[in-house]
């Protein structure tokens, strides 16, 4: 889409001196009162930051870099009702990708970090990574590993859009079923995402 | 699938999120917890007769560990959570130990010639704090529970979080059968119970509490 050609991700990184986490906020605050443009970009924001946060600390398996900003994002969206909004989003956001990234490290051995840092450094000199790296498990697939139920929810409200209440009445379930259903599923894969990565 | 397609499909139909979520899956378990030990103390021990006419006494023991459970529950809270700071949550639970503890001492320094010893073991200190351990066991494995749902930066300190105030849960509802009436007993061997039971909170959290 945007760059066809195989950039090196050096020439991607892009260094923030704006306002993350004033931008990141705004968006989050709308997010969570339900506005899905605002999440959308909120977690498109968060996910360039998260690829910057990961490929600085992994240089030496950049390819493994996809696979965890991807499990993050799935740990961010079901955790979001552990942000406490009187909190800086960023530091909720960078304890998620240190806590993900330190396990990480125990499940592959710390051979991985020798020459990367896990320290954080001032936001202002995080690298924002926009370029969308190929990630090696493929949650598409996965999604297909699904029970029926939970992988029927997910395709109905995730994938086909409708609302709860259409899903609902699609299944025969009640709403607060695909609900559960929706989350567990969302769950199963970050799990799957973690054991296999 | 592309990181943007996996956006997409994480933001569609994601819906408002609740609030207060983290308080009230904490809150709920401690509730239970309480109920399940009063229970428990009421079935097996039986309340009390005097409890009615204890006074000053039962009013400290419920006050003390009402508020280090409220204490202990902010801590929980934070520590469930990540990114979020805990030095206030801890110096809360530190503060009200200091104050029951500086109650402890006064009473102690006035008591009279050879009394000190029996202000502080009582008539029951061998028991106490194995019974407190035993009847916050409700409330540690609801509060695990609780906690598996959410995302703890450290599973070891969260779990001796969900433990202390499990362990304040537990020495409310023994407060109904417990005969003790000084405070320093109270410091020291309800606080034992409570302690019995952070321990074995962190190290169940260590291996529970992962995500």
């Amino acid at each position: 889409m945007r760059n066809q050609t195989a950039p090196s991700f050096e020439l991607e990184q892009r260094h923030v001196t704006d306002d993350l986490e004033g931008r990141l906020r705004a968006l989050w605050v709308l997010a969570q009162s339900g506005d899905e443009a605002a999440y959308r970009s909120a977690l498109a924001l968060a996910a360039a930051r998260l690829r910057g946060y990961f490929l600085r600390r992994m240089r030496t398996q950049p390819d493994a870099v996809e696979d965890l900003v991807q499990e993050t994002l799935l740990t961010i969206h079901l955790q979001r009702a552990t942000y406490d909004p009187a909190l800086p989003l960023t530091a909720w956001l960078h304890a998620i990708a240190r806590h993900k990234f330190i396990d990480f490290l125990r499940r592959h051995g710390r051979s991985a970090a020798l020459h990367d840092s896990i320290d954080d450094v001032h936001e202002t000199l995080l690298p924002v990574v926009e370029h969308d790296f190929t990630a090696r498990r493929d949650i598409g697939k996965l999604l297909d590993r699904l029970p029926a139920e939970q992988r029927q929810a997910i395709l109905d409200t995730k994938i086909e859009g409708l609302s709860v209440a259409e899903a609902a009445e699609r299944s025969g379930a009640s709403e607060s079923a695909v609900k559960v259903r929706v989350h567990r599923g969302l769950k199963r894969l970050a799990a799957w995402l973690r054991s296999e990565t | 699938m592309k990181t943007q397609e996996l956006v997409e499909l994480l933001a569609r139909r994601a819906g408002p999120v609740a609030p207060r979520v983290v308080q009230r899956r904490l809150a709920g378990a401690a509730l239970g917890g309480l109920a399940a030990a009063s229970i428990i103390i009421i079935a097996g021990l039986g309340v009390n007769p005097q409890l009615g006419a204890m006074g000053a006494p039962l009013v400290q023991k419920l006050t003390f560990f009402g508020a280090l459970a409220l204490a202990a529950g902010w801590l929980t809270d934070r520590a469930s959570r990540p990114g979020a700071p805990s030095a206030a949550a801890v110096a809360s639970v530190i503060g009200i130990v200091l104050a029951m503890a500086g109650l402890a001492f006064m009473t102690l320094l006035n008591a009279p010639a050879g009394q000190a010893g029996s202000l502080l073991l009582g008539s029951s200190w061998s028991t106490c704090p194995w019974r407190i351990a035993l009847l916050s066991v409700p409330a540690l494995g609801l509060l695990l529970a609780a906690i598996r749902t959410l995302a703890p930066p450290s599973g070891r300190v969260a779990g001796f979080a969900a433990g202390l105030l499990a362990g304040a849960v537990g020495a409310l509802a023994y407060s109904l059968y417990c005969t003790e009436t000084s405070p320093a007993f109270v410091l020291v061997w309800y606080s034992c119970g409570a302690l019995l039971s952070a321990v074995a909170g962190a190290a169940l959290g260590s291996r529970l509490l992962t995500w």
